[in-house]
């Protein structure tokens, strides 16, 4: 391989709340190498860890990287980013490359879960956030799992085995983790409390609106947590599907828009 | 714990029936939507069947249908801040459901025009305009003056010009010619509707009291959906026999009184039954509120139809402004003797709260009672907590029993 030709690859960041996320991406937009990591308050140096471990993953290195397109809560502190870009717009272009059409992209992160309608050439046409009140849907997640006393990674174990939800109120994030310990005192099991809190975010988006079909949900509470989709079908009683690798899709698009950057 | 349920709820309940089943005769007689406080003997005496969304969205409420149809409100574009009772309704509507369903109907009535008055909220507007875009059918009504201080000659020739001009659509619609005499009566009933439930709210002045304000908030069906009508009257003539019966015989709405209570704000309308007891649990009454006084219009008058009506949408407490708001409370207080003032401060209805401008640190200062503040929301039960709100009523009550305590040492 001529050396030029393996210098054609870009890094994307996404460096959400919850978890950074990176991806290295060559030729055709094809993933190479990807790495995740749990946010932490020191930005930059979960970004270094992540994207170097990213670049072990494609067995490149940082010299090989003709460009870093960087979203996310922290974008600005990606260091040598050659391109920042919203959320909604790298969601939009990262799902889109990988599904080829219109649709209603849900990106569920750990943040404020947003709407976003994906135009016919890729771009945002419109993006919707849910209220303040109904954000911090990935920290809501750790407070249910501290509640029940299990790692985070089993809510989903729980809730795929639950009869019922239990009713964990959808109006603000801070309320409904009180509301989770009242469902627990009056008897309600783990697995109805790690099914209601998955409902608990899935009423947020409901209430967005303006679902158009084909409808596909990302983000990295849809990598952990498939209950939510599940739920958020249920609710919209119409088919939901899942991007694939639904945690590096905003990670994906920075890369594809670096790459269109430096080309 | 809560005392024996009213003898007169079977006859409540065939009244409200009664008139529920007569909406789905609407092919006989015109409908016309009415806010709460609107000018319902005007349509009255036009020969409308009127039609209260209000009434239908506590129901709502009440059924705890409320929280699973708002999000489809939500979805178009109705914020999770604004009147959760237009919320429901309309996202109750888009979803097919009623609790009319109960009564024959299949949905709500369509309307032939629809009817608000911005005394109480701009929300009743919004509401009614959704309606009349989906149905293609007039909405009218009065935009009236709000946080009045003194309610003046002015004010009151304003809002009966404006209910007069909504006369000609209204006949329009109806193919009806309003006729004086009619108007004259049905304001005559409304008046004596009027004096019955205030009279009946009034029994709850006795000790012990023999209803409180979570039974009022069922009781007071007749006034708000009947106003006009002969059957309203007749069904407060019983209730007050046996409230006043009930007083003369000493029966308790709470056994074991010891605190009474006022409560200003709206019924948390998922929650009346669980609050009902927890108060009650305590020997706690709430034996009076605003709202269900806010059916009481003594400025009624039939030998000045129109001006008379406008009058009482104007002297409401909802469309006062502060210190009237406070005089008529301190009345209140005064009348039923209570020990403590409840504030329901509802999240998704601002106008009917009385909590945000200091009120309730205002009133305990001036009649020497503690008051309590309850973050709630009428139809919204995601705003409340069953744990928080019963932890607050606890202190409460403790806090009222040691300044009694207090009180008496002194």
């Amino acid at each position: 391989m001529m050396p030029d030709e393996r210098a054609r690859v870009v890094a994307g960041v996404d460096a959400g709340t919850e978890c950074v996320k990176a991806v290295i991406v060559g030729a055709g937009g094809r993933v190479e190498g990807r790495a995740v990591a749990p946010t932490r308050g020191y930005f930059q140096a979960c970004v270094y860890e992540v994207l170097s471990a990213a670049l072990d993953d494609a067995q490149r290195t940082e010299s090989d990287l003709a460009g870093i397109g960087a979203t996310g809560f922290a974008m600005g502190c990606v260091p040598g980013a050659t391109l920042t870009a919203t959320d909604a717009a790298c969601h939009a272009a990262g799902a889109y490359h990988l599904i080829g059409q219109r649709m209603t992209l849900v990106n569920i992160g750990g943040r404020d879960p947003h709407l976003i309608a994906v135009a016919l050439d890729g771009r945002r046409a419109d993006a919707r956030n849910v209220r303040r009140c109904a954000a911090g849907v990935g920290s809501f997640l750790m407070f249910t799992a501290r509640h029940l006393d299990v790692l985070p990674t089993r809510l989903q174990e729980l809730a795929s085995v639950a009869d019922k939800p239990a009713a964990v109120s959808s109006y603000c994030s801070v309320f409904s983790s009180t509301a989770i310990l009242e469902r627990l005192r009056e008897g309600a099991s783990r697995e109805e409390i790690a099914l209601g809190a998955m409902h608990s975010i899935a009423e947020r988006i409901v209430e967005l609106g303006g679902f158009e079909d084909p409808v596909y949900a990302c983000g990295g509470v849809v990598e952990y947590f498939p209950g939510v989709v599940r739920a958020l079908q249920t609710l919209l009683e119409r088919e939901v599907r899942t991007v694939p690798d639904p945690i590096f899709t905003g990670a994906l698009g920075a890369a594809l828009k670096a790459m269109e950057l430096a080309t | 714990m809560t005392g024996p349920a009213l003898s007169s709820t079977a006859t409540l309940r065939e009244t409200m029936g009664s008139y529920y089943r007569s909406l789905g005769d609407a092919d006989t007689a015109p409908v016309a939507w009415c806010s709460s406080v609107g000018p319902a003997e005007l349509l009255r005496a036009l020969g409308y069947r009127v039609f209260f969304p209000e009434n239908h969205a506590a129901m709502l409420g009440a059924a705890r249908t409320a929280n699973r149809v708002m999000p489809i409100a939500h979805a178009q574009g109705y914020s999770q801040d604004i009147c959760s009772y237009l919320t429901s309704d309309i996202g109750a509507y888009l979803a097919g459901e009623t609790p009319l369903k109960a009564y024959g109907l299949t949905s709500v009535p369509r309307a032939d025009v629809l009817v608000f008055n911005t005394n109480q909220c701009r929300d009743v507007r919004d509401w009614f305009e959704w309606y009349g875009r989906q149905w293609d059918v007039p909405v009218i009504g009065v935009r009236s003056p709000r946080s009045i201080d003194t309610v003046t000659d002015d004010d009151v020739e304003g809002v009966a010009r404006q209910i007069e001009a909504l006369v000609p659509t209204l006949e329009a619609v109806s193919g009806a010619r309003l006729d004086g005499a009619r108007l004259a009566q049905v304001v005559a009933i409304s008046r004596e509707c009027s004096h019955l439930w205030g009279a009946c709210l009034g029994t709850a002045a006795a000790r012990p009291a023999p209803f409180t304000f979570f039974d009022g908030t069922i009781q007071m069906g007749p006034a708000v959906v009947l106003r006009g009508m002969e059957e309203a009257c007749a069904y407060y003539r019983s209730l007050l026999a046996e409230l006043e019966e009930r007083v003369r015989t000493r029966v308790a709405a709470v056994r074991g009184e010891s605190l009474r209570l006022y409560w200003d704000g709206m019924p948390l309308w998922g929650r009346l039954r669980a609050l009902a007891t927890n108060f009650a649990e305590f020997g706690t009454a709430v034996v009076a509120s605003t709202y269900c006084n806010s059916w009481i219009f003594p400025d009624l008058d039939a030998d000045d139809p129109i001006r008379s009506m406008a009058r009482a949408s104007l002297n409401l407490f909802i469309a006062r402004s502060e210190e009237p708001k406070e005089q008529y409370i301190e009345r209140m207080v005064r009348q039923f003797d209570v020990d403590g003032i409840v504030f329901h401060d509802c999240r998704t209805c601002p106008n009917n709260s009385n909590t945000r401008y200091a009120m309730p640190q205002r009133l305990s200062k001036r009649l020497g009672i503690p008051s309590l503040v309850l973050d709630g929301d009428v139809n919204d039960l995601r705003c409340y907590s069953d744990e928080q709100g019963r932890t607050n009523i606890e202190g409460f009550v403790e806090q009222l029993a040691d300044t009694r305590a207090s009180r008496r040492g002194a």
